[in-house]
């Protein structure tokens, strides 16, 4: 026998002051990562603290050109809050240069593409990067 | 100061109708009862749960005082799919740091409260929910597929090796009562299987299950005071990796694995695993987990996990028997309760008391292997008699 618990939901007030620079970023069609001006340290996604050498004075670095996948995945199963979603969504991770990026991408692709980086907001509001093949 | 092992518990993993309390009481009944102490010796107790699906958010007091601990402690420890590792790991610096003779680990996991939409997602929110799961819905499944992909272009390892893992290991479970899926699978059906989180398939994943273990352990004073014989902890090894898929350096193993078993063949003083260790228990959530966990423990070189097992390296007979018990794959993974059960497993193992599925030993050694998401926790113990 089972009983059914009370409704509990969350939807929580994220902070996103000392990145803000990266969400806005976004719906210009800009990716950023940030580098320690002090150590050299590079942090894609971007973060406004370094993690090796502890400053905090960090500067912001556009990402862009050609990058390669380097892993990907189909998700054929949806997780709670992608409902909106009616077909099977490609995950992949892309590098450029220094950094690496995980995006969703249009077109399935395969390790070792060569894809272009680009950003769109999703049926939900939110913004993110789309890998495009070359 | 040694510390061994005296009594162990697992229960059936599954789907289970039962509270997290009393799931708990059923694996810390059993293992209490084969240390053969009672309850009153016991020093300390230390719950491992992750505990995210779970209706009790905060369950580590109710589950202390079902299981009759109320006043000793608990220690809650969290460690997502490593968090029966990280208790274990917690009990036994009680022992060694002279504050208890005598502790209890309590790995315990309900899974199945929730929707399978709502676990996914949790499972996905556990890397970094800002920069992941808010924007690119990853999935747990996802980040083992992601690892499977560079692995697969890289070695050109085969979805009928993958396949072959969980061949393996539902064979085993197909021997283990205690298994989620106590039953053999073919190859063919495996390969046929729909895709989860491309490349891996259905039989790629191990299944969302309720269960809970426990171990009980206590210093090589009190052993012989109580005239015990024990399974001794011979080494320990730890280690971790960034939160976010992205700062990866590699996605055809995990580094977290190199570094715990490079830490726990140190203090053991092993070489050679191989030649070493009788059996293994390794973290196989999704089959790509145990191919790459073949290559970063050593035991085959780096690429060369999918032939190991193809070769039957990996099983009854071969160089290592690995996942005897079934696995995670078909015994079931009750995130807290996997590092405990698989005490349990090479405990069973090296008492010679693991039936139908016992190994030969020679050297009276094994292994346990347990990671918590993707590398992001890692853990290794070498358990000697
Ligand atoms: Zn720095």
């Amino acid at each position: 026998m089972f009983i059914e618990g009370r409704e509990l939901t969350y939807k929580h007030n994220i902070p996103v002051t000392k990145v803000e620079k990266y969400w806005k970023g976004l719906e210009e069609g800009k990716i950023y990562g940030t580098e320690c001006k002090n150590c050299g340290a590079k942090y894609s996604p971007p973060q406004a603290d370094c993690s090796v050498c502890y400053s905090s004075d960090m500067e912001w670095i556009e990402i862009s050109g050609e990058g390669e996948v380097v892993c990907m995945t189909e998700q054929y199963s949806f997780p709670a809050g992608f409902e909106f979603l009616n077909e099977p969504y490609v995950i992949a991770v892309a590098k450029f240069g220094d950094f690496k990026v995980i995006g969703w991408t249009k077109e399935k692709v395969f390790v070792g593409d060569k894809v272009v980086a680009e950003t769109e907001k999703d049926e939900t509001g939110v913004w993110k990067v789309y890998f495009k093949k070359v | 100061m040694r510390v061994g092992v005296i009594g162990v518990g697992c229960t059936k993993f599954g789907v289970l109708e039962r509270t997290i309390q009393e799931l708990a009481f059923e694996a810390v009944k059993e293992a209490v009862e084969d240390a053969g102490v009672s309850r009153e010796d016991i020093d300390i107790s230390v719950v491992g749960t992750s505990n995210t699906r779970g209706y009790e958010l905060m369950p580590a007091v109710p589950i202390n005082e079902y299981c009759g601990f109320a006043g000793k402690g608990p220690i809650r420890v969290e460690a997502a799919c490593a968090t029966g590792s990280a208790a274990l790991y917690t009990a036994y610096s009680s022992i060694v740091s002279g504050m208890a003779d005598i502790a209890i680990a309590i790995g315990v996991e309900k899974m199945t409260e929730v929707t399978t939409p709502t676990s996914l997602a949790v499972g996905g929110r556990s890397g970094s929910y800002l920069w992941e799961f808010h924007q690119y819905g990853t999935t747990f499944p996802g980040y083992y597929a992601m690892h499977a992909s560079a692995h697969m272009a890289k070695y050109g390892t085969s979805p009928e090796q993958l396949a072959m893992v969980a061949v393996k290991n539902h064979k085993n479970a197909a021997k283990n009562p205690k298994a989620h899926f106590p039953k053999e699978i073919t190859l063919e059906k495996a390969v046929a299987s729909r895709y989860v989180a491309y490349p891996l398939k259905l039989f790629d994943c191990c299944p969302i299950s309720d269960g809970a273990s426990a171990v009980v352990l206590a210093s090589e004073n009190k052993i012989k005071e109580l005239g015990k014989e024990a399974v001794w902890i011979e080494g320990i090894g730890f280690s971790s990796d960034t939160a976010n898929v992205a700062k990866r350096g590699d996605y055809s193993g995990l580094k977290a694995t190199v570094e715990a078993s490079k830490m726990a063949y140190k203090m053991a003083g092993i070489e050679d695993p191989l030649k070493s260790l009788d059996v293994a228990c390794l973290h196989d959530c999704f089959t790509i987990a145990e191919i790459m966990a073949y290559e970063d423990l050593g035991f085959c070189k780096k690429g060369e996990g999918g032939k190991f097992v193809e070769e039957g390296r990996s099983d009854f007979g071969g160089d290592i028997p690995v996942n005897t018990f079934g696995g995670l794959k078909a015994k079931g993974h009750p995130l807290g309760a996997t590092g405990l059960a698989m005490i349990y497993e090479a405990v069973k193992q090296l008492r010679e008391e693991a039936g139908e599925l016992q190994v030969d030993l020679k050297n009276y050694k094994a292994l346990t292997h347990n990671i918590g998401g993707t590398g992001h926790f890692g853990w290794v113990f070498i358990l000697g008699v």
